[in-house]
C-alpha cells in the first residue's frame, strides 16, 4: 500500500498501521510485518535493534517476532504527545530516543562487566540474572537511567507487543470485545 | 498577533471546563474554550490500551523533585478535548460530610469554605443530568443525597467472590456508584461491560465530557478550540481584573483572546503554571497569589492494588475498569496515630493484559518462560481490589516553576511532592488489610503492588481566608473578581474517594454563581 498523499496517510492511520520504508517505498505495515519485510529502521541502529529484541525476548518470549524493535523505532519518530510508548507514563523526559539509547548502552555495559559479552550473546540464565539485578535497583557500576525504570519500560514494551494486541489478547483466551477495532495489530 | 473577543474564556476542555461551558453558554454567554491538546471525537477512542496513551499527557514535560514518590501526572492527566475525564473510570462516590471540616473537627488539614450540605444540591443535580448508577441504601456510609437515577452495576464472578471476602473479613460492600449507564438514559446507550474504560468509551455509556457537558456546550453555541496552548492570563496593571488570555496555536502563532471573565480549568498542574507565569500588578507577584499559596497543598491518593489468584474463573475481562463493589467502612477518621484520614476499597476491576494497571504489571518480577503460563492463568483467575487513601494538605508539597522554559519562553512546571505521613500510614493499613480480604475471599495466592498515585488535587485551594487560600467557595480568585478556577486543584482536603463527581458538583455550583452574578462580576 504505497503512501502518496494525505488521504492515504489518513486511511493508514485510521487502520492503525504504522508507516515504514521497504526497498525505498513508504508502506503501511504492522511492526510484525515490518520486521518480516526487513523494513528500514528510522532511529535505532541495527545493533541497537538487536539489543532491544534480545532484551524484549528475555522479558516476554515472542517479542522479537512481534516486532518490538520496529514498534519502538517507529514510535521514537513521532512527537511525544502522539507516542504510544509506555515511557510517557513513567515520566521519561522527551525525546525518548535518548532514554532508549542510554538504556541499551547501560545494559550492554553491565553485560560486558559481568560476562565479557554484550547482552545479545548471553545465555538465558545470564540474561535473567542481569534483569534480576536491575529489578533490585541500580547494579554496582550501572551507568544509565535508573535501572528499575529501564526494566519497567522495556518489559512493558515487550508485553505490549506480545499481549497488548488483539491477537495477543485473544491468545489468552479472552474475547477482545472492541468497540472500535484498534490499529490493525496494535 | 491576532486578537479576538468573547464573554467567557475557558482554559481546558475537561470535566470542570465542560460544565462551566455548558451552563454559561446555555445562559446566553459567548463562550470560547481553549484546549492545549487535539480535538477528539468518540471515533478516536480505539479499544486498545496501547492507543489509550495518546489520551494522556506527555508534553510539556513536568519533572518531579522526588521521582520515587511520583504523582504519575502523565497517567492521571489528560490531553485533548475532554481532558482526563475522557479516560477516567467513571467511579463517582461523594465526599463525606467530615471531609469538609477537618481542621475544625479534627485539628488536621484544612477546612473547606463550604459544608457538604452546601454542595449536596449540585451533587444531586449532576447525578440526575449525567445518569449515575448505584444503590444508595446499600451504601450505608453515603452522606445524604437523592437516590441514584439508575440501577447498580451488575456483579460478575470476580465481584461475587470478592464481596464474599469482604463480608468474611467483617467489611460491608455495596455496588460501586458509577457515571456509567446501566440502562439507556437521555439518548445514551447502556454499557456492555467490556472493560475498555481507560481507552475512552466511544459508545457514550460512560459520562465523559464529549457526550454530556461538552455536547450541551456545543449545542448552546460554545466554541471549542483545540491545539490552543494558553501561556498567561492577561490582567490590568493592578492585577485585580483579568482581561483575557494569551495563547499560541499549532503553528506557534501568538494570539490574545479578550474576555469579560476567565475560567481556568486546565488541570491541577497547568492551572498553577499559568497563574505563576501571569504577572500581577506588584513586582515579583504572580496573578491571584497575594497569599503565596498558588501551587501549595498538592495532594494525591496513595493507592495500593492487591491481586489474588483463585481456583475458579473470575471473569476478570468483564465489567468496568473502575470495579464492581465498594467499601467505605474506614471513613470516620479514626485510623490512629500517624494514619489520620479515610480510606476506601474498590473491588472487581475489569482487567486487560498489558499497560500500567494490566495483568502483567501486577507481577513485574515474572519474566522469560515463566511469563506465558502466568499470563494464561491470570487472564482467567486473577482478581483485584484497590485501596484509595486520604492524603493531607502539606504546604511544602507544591507545583512550582522550573528553570527550563517551554517553546514559547515560559517557565515549565515541576512537582515537589512527598506523600504525607498520615497518607503513608493509611496506605500501610490498607496494604495489610487487603491481604486479609483476599485470603478471606479464597485466593490461593495474594500479593500487593507498590504505592501508586491516583487523582491529583490541591495547588489552588479554596478557603475563607484570602491570606491562606487562593479562591473562595465558588472558585473565584480572592484577588481577582472576574477570574474563576475549576477542578480538583480547588480541593482543600482529598477525602479518599475518586474526585470527578465532586469536580463536577463544585464547577456547577460555581457556574450557577457566575450566571446569577454576571453583571456584578463583569462590570
Amino acid at each position: 500500500m504505497p503512501v502518496s498523499d494525505r488521504r492515504s496517510f489518513l486511511r493508514g492511520a485510521g487502520l492503525g498501521l504504522l508507516g515504514f520504508t521497504v526497498a525505498g517505498a513508504r508502506v503501511w505495515l504492522t511492526p510484525r510485518e515490518a520486521r518480516a519485510a526487513d523494513a528500514e529502521l528510522q532511529t535505532l541502529k541495527p545493533d541497537e535493534a538487536v539489543s532491544l529484541e534480545t532484551i524484549g525476548e528475555a522479558f516476554a518470549p515472542g517479542a522479537t517476532e512481534a516486532g518490538i524493535a520496529w514498534f519502538v523505532d517507529q514510535q521514537l519518530g513521532v512527537a511525544p504527545n502522539d507516542s504510544l510508548l509506555m515511557a510517557r507514563y513513567f515520566n521519561v523526559p522527551p525525546p525518548y530516543t535518548d532514554f532508549y539509547r542510554a538504556s541499551l548502552d547501560a545494559i550492554n555495559a553491565l553485560s560486558q562487566a559481568r560476562h565479557d559479552q554484550v547482552f545479545a550473546e548471553l545465555d538465558r540464565d545470564a540474561a535473567t540474572g542481569l534483569m534480576r539485578e536491575m529489578l533490585a535497583g541500580d547494579p554496582e557500576g550501572w551507568q544509565g537511567p535508573p535501572a528499575l525504570l529501564v526494566y519497567l519500560v522495556l518489559r512493558n514494551d515487550a508485553v505490549d507487543v506480545v499481549y497488548g494486541t488483539p491477537e495477543g489478547i485473544e491468545s489468552l483466551g479472552v474475547p477482545l470485545m472492541a468497540h472500535i477495532e484498534p490499529p490493525s495489530k496494535w | 498577533m491576532a486578537t479576538t473577543e468573547t464573554d467567557v474564556a475557558i482554559v481546558g476542555a475537561g470535566a470542570a471546563g465542560s460544565v462551566f461551558a455548558a451552563l454559561l453558554a446555555e445562559a446566553g454567554k459567548r463562550v470560547q474554550i481553549l484546549e492545549t491538546g487535539p480535538a477528539r471525537e468518540l471515533d478516536d477512542l480505539y479499544s486498545s490500551q496501547i492507543w489509550a496513551r495518546k489520551l494522556k499527557w506527555a508534553e510539556p514535560h513536568v519533572p518531579e523533585i522526588n521521582p520515587q514518590d511520583s504523582l504519575s501526572f502523565n497517567f492521571n492527566a489528560g490531553r485533548g478535548v475532554g481532558g482526563a475525564a475522557v479516560h477516567h473510570y467513571g467511579v463517582w462516590p461523594r465526599f463525606h460530610e467530615n471531609d469538609f471540616k477537618e481542621r475544625s473537627e479534627f485539628g488536621k488539614g484544612l477546612d473547606w469554605p463550604l459544608e457538604y450540605a452546601d454542595l449536596r444540591p449540585w451533587y444531586d443535580r449532576v447525578q440526575k443530568e449525567v445518569g449515575v448508577a448505584g444503590d444508595a441504601e446499600q451504601e450505608i456510609w453515603r452522606p445524604p443525597g437523592d437516590p441514584y437515577p439508575l440501577p447498580p452495576v451488575p456483579r460478575f464472578a470476580q465481584g461475587e467472590m470478592l464481596a464474599a471476602g469482604f463480608e468474611k473479613a467483617g467489611l460491608n460492600v455495596a455496588p460501586v456508584p458509577v457515571a456509567i449507564l446501566t440502562r439507556p438514559y437521555n439518548g445514551r446507550p447502556a454499557c456492555i461491560w467490556d472493560g475498555w474504560c481507560d481507552a475512552g468509551c466511544p459508545t457514550g455509556a460512560l459520562a465523559n465530557p464529549l457526550v454530556v457537558y461538552l455536547a450541551r456546550a456545543r449545542k448552546a453555541g460554545a466554541t471549542i478550540q483545540a491545539d490552543s496552548h494558553v501561556t498567561r492570563v492577561l490582567s490590568n496593571p493592578k492585577g485585580d481584573r483579568v482581561t483575557g488570555v494569551e495563547y499560541f496555536d499549532a503553528q506557534g502563532e501568538r494570539h490574545e483572546l479578550h474576555a469579560k471573565l476567565v475560567v481556568l480549568t486546565a488541570f491541577t498542574i497547568e492551572n498553577v503554571r499559568i497563574l505563576l507565569n501571569s504577572a500581577a500588578g506588584k513586582k515579583d507577584q504572580a496573578l491571584a497569589n497575594s497569599s503565596g499559596r498558588v501551587g501549595a497543598y498538592l495532594m494525591s491518593h496513595a493507592g495500593v492494588i492487591h491481586s489474588g489468584l483463585f481456583d475458579d474463573d473470575t471473569q476478570n475481562h468483564l465489567g468496568i475498569s473502575g470495579g464492581q463493589i465498594i467499601n467505605q467502612d474506614h471513613f470516620d477518621k479514626t485510623g490512629g496515630d500517624g494514619a489520620f484520614g479515610s480510606r476506601q476499597w474498590i473491588g472487581g476491576l475489569a482487567l486487560k493484559p498489558n499497560d500500567l494497571l494490566g495483568i502483567a504489571m501486577s507481577r513485574v518480577d515474572i519474566i522469560g518462560p515463566e511469563l506465558e503460563p502466568f499470563m494464561q492463568n491470570a487472564a482467567k483467575k486473577l482478581a483485584q481490589i484497590v485501596a484509595i487513601t486520604e492524603d493531607q494538605p502539606v504546604e511544602q508539597n507544591r507545583v512550582e516553576l522550573a528553570d527550563d522554559k517551554d517553546a514559547y519562553g515560559y517557565r515549565l512546571a515541576r512537582i515537589r511532592y512527598k506523600t504525607s505521613p498520615d497518607g503513608m500510614g493509611l496506605w500501610q493499613q490498607a496494604a495489610t488489610e487487603g491481604l486479609e480480604i483476599m485470603k478471606a475471599a479464597g485466593a490461593t495466592e495474594a500479593w500487593h503492588g507498590p504505592k501508586v498515585s491516583q487523582h491529583i488535587m490541591g495547588g489552588t485551594v479554596m478557603g475563607d481566608d484570602p491570606e491562606r487560600s487562593v479562591a473562595n467557595s465558588y472558585g473565584q480568585a480572592h484577588d481577582v473578581g472576574n477570574l474563576f478556577l475549576g477542578g480538583g486543584g480547588l480541593f482543600p482536603t482529598s477525602s479518599a474517594v475518586n474526585s470527578t463527581f465532586t469536580i463536577h458538583a463544585v464547577a456547577m455550583r460555581s457556574a450557577d454563581y457566575v450566571v446569577k452574578n454576571w453583571s456584578a462580576l463583569t462590570d
